[in-house]
């Protein structure tokens, strides 16, 4: 049964300026040269509105890397679709802000590192937390609903509270509390990234009391990492079911990660109508329903619920794109995921940056501990 | 945060609007959309920021009259607080 799409990720560009550890682009960039034209993007969305999507999701990279953005976000706007924009928040000021808003943007949500400043570049490869800050109060002078997206792991886990507390004076109606996830550059670096056991459950009491104290005025989005978690997450709300994404060449992707499964062929917006890649690409159709589903997906309870997890994970770990996401605790391959647990709790020391003042010194410190994601050429 | 008052404005809340098609209206926000049955749709309808919640009850209370004035009272209370908690609602 094919449901109708209901977001776009318009995935705009790979430019970015920062270089943050715990991305999950691929670690193949769209090189700038080949990414869509502004006239190409307004049919994307002119059709998703045709489709009856609700949502555009405009992400990269940095979207703010395209000089056109306005000209988009007012094109996707005018094409019905209510309009996020996915940020570091570097490349906009008041000015820029403004005339986003004017043109349509119904939502930002800016990335925050930490809420130290020597960590939060760290983390992110470039001197952005300060700008971040300063955004964010021009943000909150503007009609237009705001989210922090705060990405939390084993290196900044230890002071959530504070980050909170940091958050709050930001005053964004909504925070994420967003623990990284293992794809692309993040996987690479996922010994560096993912938390010990304590220091999840240290992070689910104070998320819980914090939601209790910010109740009404702001709501705190969570979930524990799939890695800890008895069940697999429902992935992009199931293969091919709400969610497409566009990238940078006008590929249309189930996911994000989807370019990662072996034998599949993805179809162009330049060559093909979002409609019909939607409703034929082979793509879309290959872990649509349950007929590919393995023992133990095939006959479980909750397959209509979490459509047996993510199937880039489950080939990133496995090797084998239709096997049981090995986070579900029911998969054969959950060793692999338990495996990964207990090195990342066996570890004695976690290992912090320096207690630096300047960002140059914390740089030469940590080239060992983990790759920071490049520019495309 | 307490459920409103006879006097509390509901509105939509910064970055929320109407969207969807005309028999399907629902409330788009950030990273979400509400779908709205019959009743939810004749009370967000009315959250204008102009109407008191007092009002918006008085209206409803007179289109359902065989329902019990206080249950509809009750009700629409514990949906705006819910909807102002997920910030979708304002008052």
């Amino acid at each position: 049964m094919v449901f109708n799409p209901l977001a776009l990720i318009a995935e705009v560009t790979h430019r970015c300026p920062l270089h943050c550890v715990y991305c999950s682009n691929p670690m193949q960039l769209t090189a700038a040269s080949n990414e869509l034209s502004t006239e190409e993007w307004i049919s994307v969305f002119r059709q998703a509105g045709k489709l009856g999507m609700l949502h555009a999701h405009f992400t990269g990279g940095e979207p703010l890397a395209r000089n056109d953005l306005t000209e988009l976000i007012a094109a996707a706007r005018a094409a019905g679709l209510y309009t996020n924009l996915i940020t570091s928040g570097i490349g906009l000021n008041e000015q820029r802000l403004q005339m986003l808003v004017k043109a349509g943007l119904d939502h930002i949500q800016i990335s925050f590192q930490d809420s130290r400043e020597d960590a939060a570049n760290w983390i992110a490869g470039t001197k952005a937390h300060a700008h971040k800050t300063e955004l964010s109060h021009a943000i909150r002078r503007h009609k237009i609903a705001f989210t922090v997206n705060l990405v939390v792991h084993r290196q900044n886990l230890d002071h959530l509270e504070e980050m909170i507390s940091f958050i709050e004076q930001l005053q964004p109606e909504r925070v994420e509390i967003a623990h990284t996830q293992y794809y692309g550059w993040a996987l690479a670096n996922r010994a560096a990234l993912m938390p010990t056991r304590a220091q999840l459950e240290t992070a689910v009491a104070i998320i819980r009391e914090a939601e209790k104290r910010l109740s009404g005025r702001m709501r705190i989005d969570s979930v524990v990492p799939d890695y800890y978690a008895k069940y697999p997450k429902a992935c992009m709300g199931g293969w091919g079911r709400r969610l497409m994404l566009v990238n940078p060449s006008g590929k249309v992707l189930p996911c994000h990660a989807a370019e990662v499964l072996p034998g599949l062929s993805f179809e162009n917006v330049r060559e093909k109508s979002l409609d019909r890649i939607w409703q034929e690409s082979e793509s879309f159709r290959k872990f649509r329903d349950e007929a590919w589903m393995p023992e133990p997906c095939r006959s479980c309870d909750r397959r209509g619920e979490d459509f047996g997890g993510c199937r880039c994970q489950a080939f990133l770990l496995t090797g084998d794109e239709r096997a049981t996401d090995p986070a579900c605790s029911l998969a054969p391959a959950h060793r692999i995921v338990e495996s990964a647990v207990e090195e990342a709790n066996s570890t004695a020391d976690i290992a912090k940056p320096a207690p630096a003042s300047s960002f140059v010194q914390l740089q030469k410190l940590t080239n060992d501990l983990w790759s920071y994601r490049t520019n495309p050429e | 945060m307490a459920p409103p008052t006879e006097t509390s404005q509901p509105r939509l809340a910064t970055g929320c609007r109407w969207g969807g098609t005309e028999e399907d209206r629902m409330i788009l926000y950030p990273e979400g959309a509400l779908k709205l049955q019959n009743t939810g749709r004749q009370v967000l309808e009315r959250c204008d920021g102009q109407r008191t919640f007092g009002e918006i009850l008085t209206e409803l209370q007179k289109e359902f009259d065989k329902t019990d004035p206080e249950k509809i009272r009750t009700d629409i209370s514990m949906f705006l607080e819910q909807l102002q908690k997920k910030r979708i609602v304002d008052y």
